[in-house]
C-alpha cells in the first residue's frame, strides 16, 4: 500500500509540474491553459465570492437530492407493490429520462417563485437514477425466496420487508452515488436561466464573456470536483453500510425491464401503452390549471400546437424551430456516433490489454459523472465559439459512460466461450474477432439509449453558452425577448426528440436482441 | 407398467397411530399444465397419491416429468388446474399458515445478508412469532444439521453443503408435520451428498416430520425413503410405486449391498421403461 501511494503521489506531482510548463509555453499560452499556479492565484483572489457561490450550489443540489430522492424511492416502492402503476407512468419515467435537462430551466423560471427552478432540476436529475436502481433492487428477488415466503403464508408485504426492502439497498446506494454528482449538475444548469445572484452557474455564465482562462479553468475545477466530492461521499458511506465494495453496476443508468406482459389482455395492454403516451401531455396542462398560470406565459399542450399549427405566425415559427432542430441535430447526431465508436473501439482494446480496462475504467467511472457544465469553460478555451466545441462536448459527455456499458458488456462475454478458441490455437484477437466482438455488440444498444439524450444536453449547454446556434441558442433567445410561445415551443420539441431516439434504439434493441 | 396407488403400510417406523392409517397428503387425481414459449405442455396428468402421517416418500424421474410440480401443488405454490391436493384435509393455502409445513430447494436461498441463526428465523417472523422465545430451539438446530459455533456467521462465509444445512434447519425450525425437499442436495458432489444423505435420515428420525422427497438420484431415493415413487414425462404421470424393506437406521454400507443395488436396478428399468 505505501509503495503504491507513494508512486500515486509521484504520478501526482509530476502531472501537476508538466501542467504547469504547459502553462507557461508560448504556443498553447496562458490563455488556454493556464498553468496551475495561476489557477491558485486566481482562486485566492476570488475566495470570498467562491464561498458564496459554491455554499449556494450546494444548497440548491442538496435539498433537490433530498427531494428528488425522496420522490424516487417512493416511486420505486410503487411500482414495484403495483407493476400497473408503473405501465402507466412509462410515459413520464421515459420523458424524465430523456429529456434534456437545460430545456425546463427557462420553463421552471417563469412557473416557479424565485430560488426554487434551481432545486426542482436538482431533483428532476436524480429522480431517474435512483429510481431505476432501486427498482432493479427491488424487483431483483431469488424467486425460492418467495417461495420460501409463501411457505409460511408470507404474501407481497412479507417478501417487501423481509427481502427486497434490505435487498435493494446496494443498488439504491449505487444509484444514489450517480445521483449525487447529478444533483450539483442540474443544480448549476439550474442557476443559468434563474437570474439568481449566487451559484457556480451563474457565475459561470458571467465568467464566460470575459474569457479569463485562470478563472474559467477555476470554476470548471470547482463545479467538478463538488459533482466528484458527491459521489465520493455516497461511496463511502455505501462502503461504510455494506461493509464491501459497491458492485460496477449501472443499473440507475437505465430503465428496468418491465416484468413479463403475458397475462394482460391484448386490448388492456394497448389502452395502458396509450394512457402512458397521453399521461405526460395531461400533466403539463394539469401542472399549469392547479398553478394557474396565465397562459400566455405558460402555455398547456393544446396552446402551444395552436402557436405551432394555428396561430398567425405559426409558420415562422414553425420555420425558426426547424432550422434550430437542423443545426443540433447533425452535431448531436455526429458527436454520438464518434463518441460511442471511440468507446466501443476502446474497450475492445481493453480486452486484448488487461492493464488497459485496469487504468482507465476507475477513470471512466469517476467521469462519466463529472457535470458536463464543468468542460464548457474547456471547450470554449479550446474550441472557441465554433461548432467544433458543442461537437467536443458531446462526444466526451457520450465517450465515458459509454467505455463503462461496453466494458461491462465485453467483461459478461463467458470465459468458456473464448477458450473454445483458444484451444483450437486462436491467439487473442482471434477471441476477440469471433467471440467477444459479436457477444458485447449489443450493448452498444443499452450504451446509446443511455447517452444518447445526454449527447442533446451537451450540444444544447455549448449551444446555449458558447455557439450562439441551434436549439440551445433559440431557448437562451426566446426567453430574453419574452418570446413564450417558443420557449415552451423549443423545449417540448427538444423532449420530443430525445425520446423518440430513446424509443428508437429501444425498438432497434429488442428487434436485435430476439434474434439472438 | 401399471398405474398403481401408493400401498399404504401399517408400519411403525413410519409412525403410523396405533393400527389405523393417517392420510398425510392426499394428492387426488391432479392435473397442471403450463403454457410456454412452445405451447401447451402437460406436466401433470391426473395423478394421484397418498402419502401416510410420518412416512418418507421420494419422488424420482426425467426432467420434465413434473415431479417438481407435483411438490410446489403440495405447498400451495401453484394451484392444479382439476383434481385437490388435501394436506392433514386442508387446502395447501390454509395448512401452511400453520407454520406445520416446511421446505428446502435445490439452491439454499438464504437471505445474504442475515447470520445462520437469523436465517434459520426467518419462518418464525413470516409467522409473526417472537424469534426470541425460540433461541434455545434455533440453538439446538444449529448442532443438529451439524453447524455448531457457526450460529453468528454470513451465508457468504460458508459453502456450499453448509448452506444447504442452513436451508435444512430453517425448515425445521417451525417443528413442521409435512416437510417437502426439492432436490436439496442436487447441487452438491457425490460424496457430500452421501454424508448429507445419512444426516438426513437422522435428522428425519429424530423429528419424524412426513416427508415428500425430489430428486434425480436413484440410490439417494432408495437410501432415504419408504416408497419409492417413479414418473414418467410427456405428460408427466406416475408409473410405479416400490416399497423399500431396508430397517431403519440405515448404514452407509447399505449402499453397497446387493439388495441395495437389485431394488436400484429394478427402478431404473422402470424409470427407462417408456421413453416417449
Amino acid at each position: 500500500m505505501p509503495a503504491r501511494f507513494a508512486r500515486s503521489t509521484v504520478i501526482f506531482v509530476a502531472l501537476v509540474a508538466a501542467w504547469e510548463f504547459v502553462g507557461h509555453l508560448p504556443v498553447t499560452g496562458v490563455r488556454v491553459v493556464p498553468p496551475p499556479s495561476a489557477i491558485l492565484a486566481q482562486y485566492v483572489a476570488d475566495w470570498d465570492i467562491y464561498v458564496a457561490h459554491v455554499t449556494a450550489t450546494i444548497h440548491n443540489a442538496a435539498i433537490g437530492f433530498i427531494c428528488g430522492n425522496a420522490v424516487a424511492i417512493a416511486a420505486a416502492l410503487l411500482f414495484c407493490r403495483f407493476p400497473m402503476i408503473e405501465r402507466i407512468l412509462h410515459g413520464v419515467n421515459v420523458v424524465i429520462f430523456a429529456l434534456p435537462m437545460i430545456v425546463i430551466g427557462p420553463v421552471l423560471v417563469l412557473v416557479c417563485n424565485e430560488g426554487v427552478p434551481q432545486i426542482v432540476l436538482a431533483a428532476i436529475a436524480v429522480y431517474f437514477p435512483t429510481m431505476a436502481a432501486t427498482l432493479v433492487g427491488l424487483r431483483d428477488v431469488d424467486p425460492r425466496l418467495v417461495d420460501v415466503i409463501a411457505t409460511y403464508g408470507g404474501g407481497p408485504t412479507a417478501v417487501m420487508r423481509f427481502v427486497r426492502l434490505r435487498g435493494a439497498l446496494p443498488s439504491l446506494l449505487a444509484g444514489l452515488k450517480i445521483a449525487a454528482s447529478l444533483s450539483v449538475l442540474g443544480a448549476i444548469l439550474g442557476e443559468f436561466g434563474s437570474g439568481e445572484r449566487w451559484g457556480l452557474g451563474t457565475y459561470l455564465l458571467g465568467s464566460l464573456s470575459q474569457a479569463d482562462s485562470a478563472r474559467l479553468w477555476g470554476i470548471s475545477i470547482a463545479a467538478g470536483g463538488l459533482a466528484m466530492a458527491g459521489y465520493g461521499a455516497l461511496s463511502l458511506l455505501g462502503r461504510q453500510l455494506l461493509g464491501a465494495t459497491l458492485s460496477v453496476t449501472l443499473a440507475a443508468n437505465r430503465l428496468p425491464d418491465q416484468i413479463a406482459s403475458g397475462d394482460i389482455p391484448a386490448t388492456r395492454r394497448v389502452l395502458i401503452a396509450a394512457v402512458a403516451v397521453v399521461l405526460p401531455f395531461l400533466l403539463w396542462g394539469g401542472v399549469l390549471q392547479v398553478l394557474s398560470l396565465s397562459p400566455i406565459i405558460a402555455p398547456g399542450p393544446i396552446d402551444t400546437f395552436r402557436y405551432l399549427f394555428v396561430d398567425p405566425g405559426a409558420e415562422a415559427a414553425r420555420a425558426t424551430l426547424a432550422r434550430a432542430l437542423g443545426q443540433t441535430l447533425p452535431v448531436a447526431g455526429l458527436g454520438l456516433a464518434v463518441g460511442l465508436v471511440a468507446a466501443f473501439v476502446l474497450a475492445a482494446a481493453a480486452v486484448l490489454t488487461p492493464r488497459l480496462t485496469k487504468t482507465v475504467l476507475p477513470v471512466a467511472l469517476v467521469l462519466q459523472s463529472t457535470p458536463l457544465v464543468a468542460l464548457t469553460p474547456l471547450a470554449l478555451l479550446l474550441f472557441g465559439r465554433e461548432t467544433a466545441a458543442a461537437t467536443a462536448l458531446a462526444v466526451v459527455i457520450v465517450f465515458f459512460p459509454g467505455f463503462v456499458i461496453l466494458s461491462q458488456g465485453f467483461a459478461q462475454v463467458p470465459k468458456a466461450a473464448t477458450e473454445i478458441v483458444t484451444v483450437y490455437g486462436g491467439g487473442p484477437v482471434r477471441s476477440l474477432v469471433m467471440v467477444s466482438l459479436p457477444y458485447a455488440t449489443p450493448y452498444l444498444f443499452a450504451a446509446a439509449k443511455l447517452v444518447a439524450p445526454r449527447a442533446l444536453l451537451g450540444v444544447m449547454v455549448a449551444e446555449w453558452l458558447l455557439t450562439g446556434k441551434g436549439l440551445g441558442n433559440l431557448l437562451d433567445f426566446s426567453r430574453a425577448s419574452l418570446d413564450y410561445g417558443m420557449v415552451w415551443s423549443g423545449a417540448v420539441a427538444s423532449v420530443a426528440v430525445a425520446v423518440a431516439v430513446y424509443v428508437a434504439i429501444a425498438t432497434l434493441e429488442r428487434a436485435v436482441r430476439s434474434d439472438l | 407398467m401399471a398405474l398403481s396407488r401408493l400401498k399404504r403400510r401399517p408400519d411403525a417406523e413410519a409412525g403410523v397411530i396405533a393400527g389405523s392409517v393417517t392420510t398425510d397428503i392426499a394428492i387426488d387425481h391432479v392435473s397442471k399444465a403450463f403454457s410456454g414459449a412452445h405451447g401447451r405442455v402437460v406436466a401433470l396428468d391426473n395423478v394421484a397419491l397418498d402419502i401416510a402421517r410420518g412416512g418418507f416418500v421420494a419422488i424420482i424421474g426425467p426432467s420434465g416429468c413434473g415431479k417438481s410440480t407435483l411438490l410446489r401443488l403440495v405447498a400451495g405454490l401453484e394451484l392444479p388446474d382439476a383434481g385437490a391436493v388435501l394436506v392433514r384435509g386442508e387446502y395447501p393455502e390454509q395448512f401452511r399458515r400453520r407454520g406445520e409445513l416446511g421446505i428446502v430447494f435445490q439452491d439454499p436461498a438464504l437471505l445474504p445478508w442475515r447470520t445462520v441463526a437469523r436465517n434459520i428465523a426467518l419462518p418464525l417472523q413470516v409467522l409473526g412469532r417472537s424469534a426470541r422465545r425460540y433461541r434455545d430451539e434455533i440453538a439446538v438446530l444449529i448442532e443438529l444439521v451439524g453447524l455448531a459455533g457457526y450460529a453468528d456467521a454470513l451465508p457468504g462465509q460458508l459453502s456450499g453443503g453448509m448452506r444447504q444445512r442452513v436451508a435444512i434447519a430453517r425448515a425445521l425450525v417451525t417443528e413442521p408435520s409435512v416437510l417437502l425437499l426439492d432436490e436439496p442436495f442436487g447441487a452438491l458432489d457425490q460424496i457430500l451428498r452421501r454424508s448429507m444423505n445419512v444426516e438426513l435420515q437422522r435428522i428425519w428420525m429424530q423429528r419424524r416430520a412426513t416427508t415428500l422427497l425430489v430428486t434425480h438420484s436413484i440410490d439417494e431415493a432408495v437410501f432415504l425413503a419408504d416408497e419409492v415413487v417413479v414418473m414418467h414425462a410427456r405428460p408427466g404421470r406416475i408409473a410405479e410405486v416400490a416399497t423399500v424393506p431396508f430397517p431403519r437406521p440405515r448404514s452407509p454400507a447399505l449402499f453397497g449391498s446387493p439388495e441395495f443395488h437389485q431394488i436400484c436396478d429394478q427402478l431404473a428399468a422402470s424409470l427407462f421403461s417408456r421413453e416417449d
